[in-house]
């Protein structure tokens, strides 16, 4: 992976469906996700809610599924996320995750590779914005 | 009864579980997040989807904290030490680092760590969630 380079896109389309099995696989039950009338007019941020939301780790998900097709085992072995989760994804959205390596930095054996990234609905609208790193040993890397 | 969220302190101890990353819960987590990446092992074995440790290691913190309906999770941090097999057990702690009033909000942020029988941490993390301090 080199400065500039693009990692490979994750595109999905988020349902209540799949919502309501997120908040049964991680334990989130916040009617913000799966109550229309709660989440009709709640609060997020300076703004109000048009109807229920997908979890942010929901959506951070495909972030992780991006970087794992990008570094594979790398990433699970020494990856490093952070994210901010900025706007609200209703379900019938579509979004994609999206990256590029910033930068390359080697040191004492090591390389990190860091990588802007973010997941954007289909107008372009920025919903999660972080960056991401994956260090490897550079022997490692030149096996490969 | 609902939680008084101004006496949490920084360093206080939000939660302690023990986490299976059996083939059921992490498969469910996949099936959810629909995540088809299934992460494996040069030599085929199977491993856990990083982000499954996060999500469910954040779900004994909902619980312990008996999080309120509207808050907002704002922010995620997390670092992963070592890829895991399907089946590693893990020892998952929570604990205060901020809270702080700003707005119409609580800021909580929690730091988490997810660590092997022997200490060693696979996982360390931090989540800001926004707790609203009035009704919807």
């Amino acid at each position: 992976m080199r400065q500039g380079d693009e990692l490979p896109i994750i595109q999905k389309t988020i349902t209540q469906a799949q919502v309501e099995l997120y908040a049964h696989a991680a334990g989130d039950f916040n009617p913000i996700h799966l109550d229309a009338d709660f989440a009709k007019g709640a609060r997020f941020g300076g703004g109000r809610l048009d109807g229920t939301i997908a979890h942010g780790m929901m959506i951070l998900a495909s972030i992780s599924e991006m970087l794992t097709y990008a570094f594979g085992e790398r990433w699970l072995d020494g990856g490093r996320l952070k994210a901010r989760f900025r706007e609200p994804v209703y379900p019938g959205e579509t979004i994609t995750a999206f990256g590029n390596v910033k930068a390359v930095n080697e040191w004492d054996g090591a390389r990190a590779v860091v990588c802007a990234v973010g997941v954007r609905k289909r107008d372009g609208e920025v919903v999660i914005s972080g960056e991401a790193s994956v260090i490897t040993r550079i022997t490692q890397v030149a096996s490969e | 009864m609902m939680m008084d969220y101004a006496q949490l302190q920084p360093g206080q101890r939000i939660s302690r579980e023990r986490l299976t990353l059996d083939s059921e819960a992490v498969g469910r987590y996949a099936e959810a997040v629909g995540d088809a990446s299934s992460p494996a092992a040069k030599d085929g074995t199977p491993l856990v989807n990083p982000m499954a440790i996060g999500a469910l290691a954040l779900s004994a913190v909902i619980n312990a904290l008996r999080i309120p309906g509207g808050t907002i999770h704002a922010g995620q941090e997390l670092d992963f030490g070592r890829a895991l097999p399907i089946g590693a057990e893990l020892i998952c702690t929570a604990t205060v680092a901020q809270n702080s009033v700003r707005r119409e909000w609580r800021f909580l942020v929690v730091s988490l760590t997810a660590a092997d029988d022997d200490g060693n941490a696979v996982m360390q993390g931090k989540s800001t969630i926004m707790l609203p301090t009035q009704p919807s």
